[in-house]
């Protein structure tokens, strides 16, 4: 652990130590120049433009949507009344969105670590999982499995979840015919999706499948960035594959994993077109609801836009509660001390 | 109605699922739309005679957005025609939507709601929503149709009962559909057996079935209310009309009405069994549709009429498919077995803040005569509300005759239910059906949990309740 970090620690001072021309003009000269034109149309349209869209697509809608949340309006009406944080009140005693909120909740802890823990596995024997002799490389044929892997990814999302929910399907779906087929016919017409005790994990699994190897092609980048010699030095010291990865790769490609696991979480924290193409009501007893599936149910099938504006308050909230999480968490365990290349 | 949007939903799904994935990331600006509403605009009038009875005016342009589902919009485009025939100059612009609430939200806000609106389709509006904001339609009803006939004599008795709201008529539920239990006239023939007229005849039909290999019922899950629609319809015709205006007002313990209980028991009874094909609440619904009308898994399917266009690329050819009311508790009901669970679909409205209000109302009224009905029920072999459009053949449909026998049978005993649509509940009931049909729970959580939906509506004081009588 020492040595990689005095090591990297070299290497970063290299970069930073390149001497920049002007650094430190003269403090008379610190006046304005005055505005060429130049000057002002790059502002403007490198700066004031999306700035601009932003404050009007993003910022905007966002306020007025809070706004709305303390209404009690339709959606389909101009007219709506001020009822102050009823709405809000609601939605927590309401025990079918608390349930979504809850099934959001199991999918931002477990997506992202099995993801990331599968594709970190997947990126090492891609790069540098392959025989203990000669150069650090990755299993034989390794560059055919990083493309057959990134496959799924290549798919929109609504063409995997209609294609899974055929898998699944109990009596004509592949999954049983496999089963059956291996003598285990208590498959017969088992109801995967439509079962409470699997339809949950077998949603997690098409999701996972699905964005399995873009996190790999992620972390292969990242570990692609790490230096051969480093674990040509560890292999020298004796140390095995699991220790390798677990002491050289993983907190060398920290601030990748950080972002995979924000992304991740924040897709976990939506999921409405997998959870929609799977079962688009909701799932047996509601298991496999989302907090974004019951916005859109709220707002369109039962016109309570001032509610539905609420649910989305609430998942911009989490989104932004679960992000400040993952970076509180990191910093507690010394991600901002620790080292980078 | 809700049901029949379920079946229909499929069409619009890709659209709609991308449209929502697109569209949840920026839950906050949709609602963004909402600006200060413009006022109303009185549309143009001209002058008001038996060819133009509600004063549109010369050479004007008449809006409408049609849902399109099952159904398409290419009757509306025949009407559309006629329409222009009738009035020279006039355009009538026809435009299809899958995602009526919501391509049609700003619209509304915005005081620029079409003209016309077939207000239908599993995102379709929700009425208590938008209720105030539309014409009355009686003065439709009350006018002469092309051939110079009054539209209200025209109808089939009880259609425009749908459409009326506390005592006003906001909608015009255009394709007349009726509820029953479908099943292959020929499968049954070959096998010797008949149409079960009680539960009781039901369950021992469903031994005899299973004998052969074959199942009484399947099931999808996204149509798994379905069977509560065909419980709710056998439970009315037991208990009368109590029955269903406790669901409709939303009362207190209205599910635990002695008649619906004794359906939920039966229904167990079968479930139990094991008379139901494993596996339903993992299945798509149209997949579990064709196993009953292509594999012939399965004798029975309870369903709305439409259900012979859904799957007819999937239909075993010689099914011959019939329908029968579905089964009484017992054989002294209330209401005669032959009482059918009937209503007009595909709601037609005229938003009173339409650029052209008149012309909205007139492009209906041309969809009313015998021409443009007799069109649809050719086209799309469903009757019309018009009446005596469906020749003696059915255009060589089984269906499309049974069900002109079930309604003159049934007589005046045609009832129908609105609070699913009204209230928006069906996602939450499909839920707990799904978990019944399972076999996962018994009556008495059926009956608590369908209970616990219609009281969250009850006890929400911001939902608008309509009282049925």
């Amino acid at each position: 652990m020492t040595s990689v970090k005095t090591k990297t620690l070299q290497v970063g001072d290299g970069a930073s130590a390149v001497v920049v021309p002007d650094a430190t003009p003269p403090v008379y000269k610190r006046r304005r120049k005055p505005l060429t034109f130049d000057k002002v149309s790059f502002f403007v349209v490198f700066l004031g433009l999306p700035l601009a869209i932003y404050l009007l697509f993003v910022i905007w809608p966002f306020i007025q949507a809070f706004g709305y949340s303390l209404t009690d309006w339709s959606g389909f009406s101009p007219k709506q009344n001020f009822i102050g944080l009823e709405n809000y009140q609601k939605l927590f005693t309401d025990d079918i969105f608390m349930k979504a909120m809850g099934n959001n909740i199991l999918l931002v802890i477990f997506l992202p670590i099995i993801t990331i823990i599968l594709s970190l596995v997947l990126a090492t024997l891609v790069t540098v999982g392959g025989g203990s002799r000669g150069q650090i490389k990755g299993l034989r044929n390794s560059s055919f499995y990083r493309v057959v892997s990134f496959f799924p990814y290549t798919i929109p999302a609504i063409a995997i979840g209609i294609m899974w929910g055929q898998i699944y399907d109990p009596s004509g779906g592949l999954l049983n015919g496999i089963l059956t087929s291996l003598g285990l016919e208590q498959f017969k017409a088992f109801a995967w999706l439509g079962d409470k005790s699997t339809a949950m994990i077998a949603t997690m699994f098409v999701i996972v499948w699905g964005f399995i190897g873009f996190y790999m092609v992620l972390f292969v980048a990242g570990i692609k960035g790490i230096p051969a010699e480093l674990f040509e030095a560890a292999r020298i010291d004796g140390a095995g594959r699991f220790r390798t990865a677990v002491s050289i790769t993983i907190p060398l490609i920290r601030d990748n994993i950080q972002t995979a696991y924000i992304y991740m979480g924040i897709l976990a924290l939506d999921a409405f077109v997998y959870m929609a193409a799977l079962n688009s009501g909701g799932g047996p007893d509601n298991s496999t609801l989302v907090m974004s599936q019951q916005l859109f149910f709220t707002a369109f099938t039962k016109g309570q836009f001032g509610l539905a504006s609420a649910m989305g308050v609430v998942l911009a909230v989490a989104t932004l509660i679960f992000s400040g999480l993952v970076f509180l968490v990191n910093r507690l365990t010394g991600g901002d001390k620790d080292v980078s290349l | 109605m809700n049901i029949q949007q379920q079946s229909f939903a499929r069409r619009g799904f890709l659209r709609g699922a991308l449209a929502a994935a697109v569209l949840v990331p920026l839950a906050g600006s949709m609602a963004s739309c909402a600006a200060d509403g413009g006022g109303g605009t009185a549309g143009p009038t001209g002058t008001v005679s038996d060819t133009n009875p509600f004063g549109m005016a010369d050479k004007s342009t008449v809006d409408a957005v049609i849902f399109k589902g099952g159904y398409g919009i290419d009757y509306v485009d025949f009407a559309g025609k006629a329409f222009e025939n009738a009035h020279s100059g006039s355009t009538a612009k026809i435009s299809p939507s899958t995602d009526i609430a919501q391509e049609l939200q700003p619209r509304f806000v915005g005081g620029n709601p079409p003209d016309l609106i077939d207000n239908s389709g599993a995102k379709a509006i929700g009425f208590s929503t938008i209720l105030a904001q539309l014409e009355d339609l009686t003065s439709v009803v009350n006018a002469k149709n092309l051939e110079g006939k009054v539209i209200k004599d025209t109808l089939y008795g009880g259609v425009l009962a749908p459409g009326t709201f506390e005592g006003k008529l906001a909608a015009m539920n255009y394709v007349l559909t009726v509820y029953a239990m479908w099943y292959s006239d020929a499968l049954l023939k070959d096998n010797g057996w008949t149409v079960p007229k009680t539960w009781d005849e039901l369950y021992v039909l469903g031994e005899q079935a299973k004998a052969k290999g074959k199942y009484l019922f399947v099931w999808g899950k996204e149509a798994a209310t379905y069977y509560q629609e065909m419980a709710i319809a056998s439970a009315i015709k037991e208990g009368g009309q109590d029955v269903r205006l406790g669901l409709e007002n939303l009362k207190a313990d209205c599910w635990s009405h002695p008649a619906l209980q004794s359906v939920f028991t039966a229904l167990e009874k079968i479930i139990k069994a094991g008379y139901f094909k494993p596996g339903g609440s993992g299945t798509q619904f149209t997949a579990a549709q064709a196993q009953w009308s292509n594999a012939q898994e399965a004798l029975f399917y309870p369903s709305g009429s439409w259900i012979e266009n859904e799957m007819k690329d999937q239909t075993k050819s010689g099914f011959q498919m019939t329908g029968a009311p579905v089964p009484s508790v017992t054989t002294s009901s209330k209401l005669p077995y032959a009482s059918l669970h009937s209503a007009a679909g595909e709601p037609f409205v005229v938003p009173s803040q339409g650029k052209n209000v008149p012309g909205g109302k007139e492009l209906l009224r041309v969809m009313l005569s015998k021409d443009a009905a007799t069109n649809f029920a050719k086209t799309k072999l469903a009757p019309t509300i018009v009446k005596d459009t469906v020749p003696a053949d059915g255009f060589g449909s089984t269906a499309l005759v049974s069900q002109t026998k079930l309604l003159s049978d049934a007589g005046d005993n045609i009832y129908t239910w609105n609070f699913i649509d009204l209230y928006g509940t069906n996602k939450d009931q499909l839920v707990v059906w799904n978990t019944f049909l399972d076999g996962k729970s018994d009556v008495a959580t059926l009956t608590s949990n369908l209970q616990e939906i219609t009281d969250k509506i009850r006890n929400d004081s911001s939902v608008k309740k309509i009282e049925v009588k």
